[in-house]
């Protein structure tokens, strides 16, 4: 299982969203890239946060800078509208672009133009999931906007059109270090063939290594847990390693 | 033999920034190359992953490259990435039938796997074949690999690596031209590894 620091970004820190509200600063998002790439990330993933809610232009040199001695995969979103945006973004040092509002609120298909352009491997749809009786639905900026979409119907559309990864946070379970919404992501791995990125709610290395053993995410995305130091990326492989002989 | 090394610019896709980084960390000077003339002035030359083989293909032949690119390779050592690897080969299958430079043979298809696909993260080379690309690599060594497409090819197999039981052409080499499914500029130390001993041809 891959190991990804997720830096959510309002310019010009890294902040940490307790529930998708009330921001603390973290620190700079180069010092930061540069420190999880040092203690072996398998991936750094960059969202600014307020990119759409703020309908603001995207800071590339921002992204450009961040991305310098990363040499692990670097996947940026937050804001991106259209193809140009992604070119951009990967002239700036992205590997990956990640895609929530604009094609939640108003265009999907811009999944589909991506992953013709650039390929599925590199188009990672970011969901925001919000639990309700029964079902979860997709929310945008940053936990901000509903859609009305249920998640296991959108996740399997976004699939469809082209996506090649899915990043599933919990605007429940986030910044909260209470546990990850298990139900939520062995639901949606259960709907898709692409890899599966879980994030939102670790508070210790037990609590990853249950969504390890029960949800079967292909990969992990933390935030709160490595800035507050709450675990390091070294204990926790370590530790997945030891679970994955036991298990075969 | 040393000199720039021409890192091909296919415009709107393509992850060359990175590239261009883990060249210039792996002591390469590097010269990005979208026009036709500019190949006169470097002497080695990298094609980028990061897009579809469609798309990019029909970037290419649009562009002019698609000649220069064939001439080059008659001479100049060749490094292709994921993509670019996969471009090498005579046909690719992602969004419809496509044919590719065909400078070493093979075919492009979609991977059948019981994982899922994109096949996407960490993994290590098996059955290395003898090549200076891999000079002072292990089968220790880690890759990271994007790629919902394999290389289909049983002749200029320098590497294979597994994928849920899946085994899987990571590797190609014929003479002075070699791809690469895997993304050494994501590779940390390995990738930069590769990429100098690639510089150093």
């Amino acid at each position: 299982m891959r190991i990804i620091a997720k830096l959510d970004v309002k310019p010009p820190f890294v902040v940490k969203p307790v529930h998708f509200e009330g921001l603390r600063k973290i620190g700079e998002p180069k010092t930061l890239a540069s420190q999880y790439y040092a203690q072996e990330a398998d991936e750094i993933f960059y969202l600014d946060i307020v990119s759409s809610l703020y309908r603001r232009e995207i800071l590339f040199e921002e992204i450009k800078r961040t991305a310098e001695g990363v040499f692990v995969p670097f996947a940026v979103g937050g804001g991106v509208r259209n193809l140009d945006d992604m070119t951009r973004l990967f002239h700036c040092g992205a590997d990956k672009v990640v895609i929530n509002t604009y094609a939640l609120q108003h265009d999907p298909e811009l999944i589909d133009r991506a992953a013709h352009l650039f390929g599925s491997q590199s188009v990672v749809v970011n969901i925001e999931a919000k639990q309700w009786d029964g079902w979860w639905e997709c929310y945008s900026d940053c936990g901000r906007e509903r859609s009305g979409k249920d998640v296991l119907k959108w996740v399997k559309e976004a699939q469809e059109r082209g996506a090649g990864e899915v990043l599933l946070q919990s605007v429940d379970r986030d910044g909260r270090k209470a546990g990850f919404d298990i139900d939520l992501i062995a639901n949606v791995k259960d709907k898709v063939s692409i890899p599966l990125v879980a994030a939102s709610g670790a508070g210790s290395l037990e609590d990853i290594r249950k969504v390890y053993l029960e949800a079967a995410p292909d990969a992990i995305a933390l935030a709160s847990t490595l800035h507050y130091g709450i675990c390091d990326i070294g204990a926790i492989k370590k530790m997945l390693n030891m679970d994955s002989k036991v298990g075969g | 033999m040393t000199g720039k090394i021409g890192l091909i610019d296919y415009g709107a896709a393509g992850n060359q920034e990175s590239i261009r980084r883990a060249l210039i960390e792996a002591g390469g000077d590097v010269l990005i190359v979208s026009d036709a003339a500019d190949f006169s002035k470097v002497s080695k030359l990298v094609l980028p992953g990061v897009g579809g083989f469609h798309d990019v293909m029909a970037i290419i032949k649009s562009s002019g490259l698609y000649e220069a690119i064939l001439e080059a390779a008659k001479v100049k050592p060749i490094l292709g990435i994921c993509l670019g690897m996969q471009m090498m080969a005579t046909l690719g299958f992602e969004y419809g039938e496509t044919k590719g430079l065909n400078l070493i043979d093979g075919e492009v298809r979609k991977i059948t796997c019981k994982g899922p696909i994109p096949h996407i993260g960490f993994n290590r080379l098996e059955q290395m074949g003898d090549s200076p690309l891999f000079k002072g690599i292990s089968a220790e060594d880690e890759f990271y690999f994007m790629h919902s497409y394999e290389f289909v090819n049983y002749t200029d197999i320098l590497s294979l690596s597994s994928y849920y039981g899946h085994k899987f052409v990571s590797a190609v080499g014929q003479n002075h031209l070699f791809g690469v499914q895997f993304h050494p500029e994501k590779s940390r130390e390995a990738g930069i590894k590769l990429l100098r001993n690639f510089i150093n041809l």
